[in-house]
């Protein structure tokens, strides 16, 4: 049997619960508004610039155990034939310089290194590493003078851009992390984080018909 | 519960007995890095690796090289090639593959030039015997102490062997007249594989 303290202490608690209800329920559906209001306008998204720096060519970058000296850049087209369907490429000219004073080790560039920015949120491309005297991926000597090559990106076939934007990435000398176990010796770290941007005047050639 | 059983105990025991003979197992002389030998050697001599010989016959400073005598392009530099010719003897065991570089005293590493698609020593069938050219593009001013390294890549589980042959490049003076007198233009050698 239930005494009349149980009885008491229920209506209590039951007046407890409900004398702040509707504040609470207030509160509650404005929460679900804000959210609504929020997921609507598109959320917290920070909408950040460009986080490294712009230079405009004729510019030299030094970044990780490179020297660019930008110059100029090309978009090359050839013309479709009965054989192949028409195709361009962006080439972008450098002059290349080992400054690896780290190792003071001879190395050919990556072509993730150089990466032409498309614009528009679009993925980045890639070049194909450095050519340099018609020879790709040539292994660039410490403490030579720089050489002059360039780099090739893969763009679509009516690709017509008076400017040009390629991103730098530089690699980084550091060591993993010994913690874990890793070899503390530091090393050429060959992902590269983004080191700047390169804005160059893009001149359109035709390829001729032989 | 009992939480130190002398079967517990036993096993530690053995732990650290294992630990001790893993000790014995690791070589006598104490090196840079332990999981390598580097022999030394000069030009003209031969190099023990692994169970094949490998011998520097002739180094060559050259202002251009090309590939063959006629039809080739020339292929100049602004620093100066270094052209190593050698002779490798192939023993029954496989050497495996090798990276080659050239480091000087000043801490420069030069690495095959890409012109050519030979960037290693490479070795014919058991009991055969190839030479072979490497030519590298080297910075004039730090070429005291030449030397060719040839790092061993294949095998990570088992002693390895690294060679480190002096291109006899001792000073300054050397270097200098050497690189003066560097011929023209060096034409690489067609590899030869005979008999050993």
């Amino acid at each position: 049997m239930e005494s009349l303290d149980d009885v008491i202490d229920a209506m209590i608690a039951d007046r407890v619960i409900h004398r702040h209800r509707r504040k609470w329920l207030i509160a509650l559906a404005l929460v679900i508004a804000l959210i609504v209001v929020l997921l609507l306008t598109g959320g917290f998204k920070e909408h950040k610039g460009r986080a490294v720096p712009t230079f405009d060519a004729p510019t030299t970058v030094q970044a990780g155990r490179f020297e660019y000296g930008f110059t100029e850049a090309k978009i090359i087209r050839r013309p479709k034939t009965d054989y192949s369907a028409a195709e361009a490429w962006l080439q972008v000219y450098f002059d290349l310089k080992n400054i690896d004073t780290e190792t003071k080790a001879a190395t050919s560039m990556q072509g993730r290194l150089l990466r032409l920015v498309p614009g528009g949120g679009a993925e980045l491309i890639e070049s194909n590493g450095a050519s340099c005297h018609d020879e790709l991926n040539v292994v660039v000597v410490y403490g030579l003078p720089s050489q002059p090559c360039y780099a090739k990106f893969d763009v679509p076939a009516d690709y017509a851009e008076d400017v040009v934007e390629i991103a730098v990435l530089a690699e980084e000398y550091k060591s993993d992390e010994g913690t874990m176990g890793a070899d503390e010796k530091p090393y050429w770290h060959s992902a590269g984080v983004p080191h700047s941007v390169v804005r160059l005047k893009a001149t359109i050639e035709t390829e001729k018909d032989e | 519960m009992k939480l130190y059983r002398p079967v517990t105990v036993a096993v530690g025991v053995l732990f650290v007995l294992l630990g001790g003979l893993t000790r014995l197992l690791q070589p006598d002389s104490v090196y840079e890095d332990p999981t390598r030998i580097i022999t030394r050697g000069a030009i003209g001599e031969d190099v023990r690796y692994f169970d094949s010989t490998v011998t520097v016959t002739r180094m060559r400073f050259a202002k251009s090289f090309a590939e063959n005598k006629d039809d080739s392009p020339r292929v100049d530099t602004e620093g100066v090639f270094v052209a190593v010719e050698y002779d490798a003897v192939r023993g029954t065991k496989n050497p495996g593959n090798n990276d080659v570089t050239l480091t000087a005293d000043d801490g420069s590493v030069y690495k095959p030039v890409t012109e050519i698609i030979e960037a290693s020593i490479t070795f014919a069938e058991p009991g055969f015997a190839r030479s072979g050219a490497l030519v590298f593009e080297v910075n004039p001013s730090d070429v005291v102490g030449l030397t060719l390294d040839v790092h061993t890549t294949s095998f990570f589980n088992v002693l390895n062997q690294d060679l480190a042959i002096d291109l006899g490049v001792p000073d300054e003076e050397i270097a200098q007249r050497s690189i003066e007198q560097a011929e023209d233009q060096y034409v690489i050698p067609d590899s030869v594989t005979r008999v050993a």
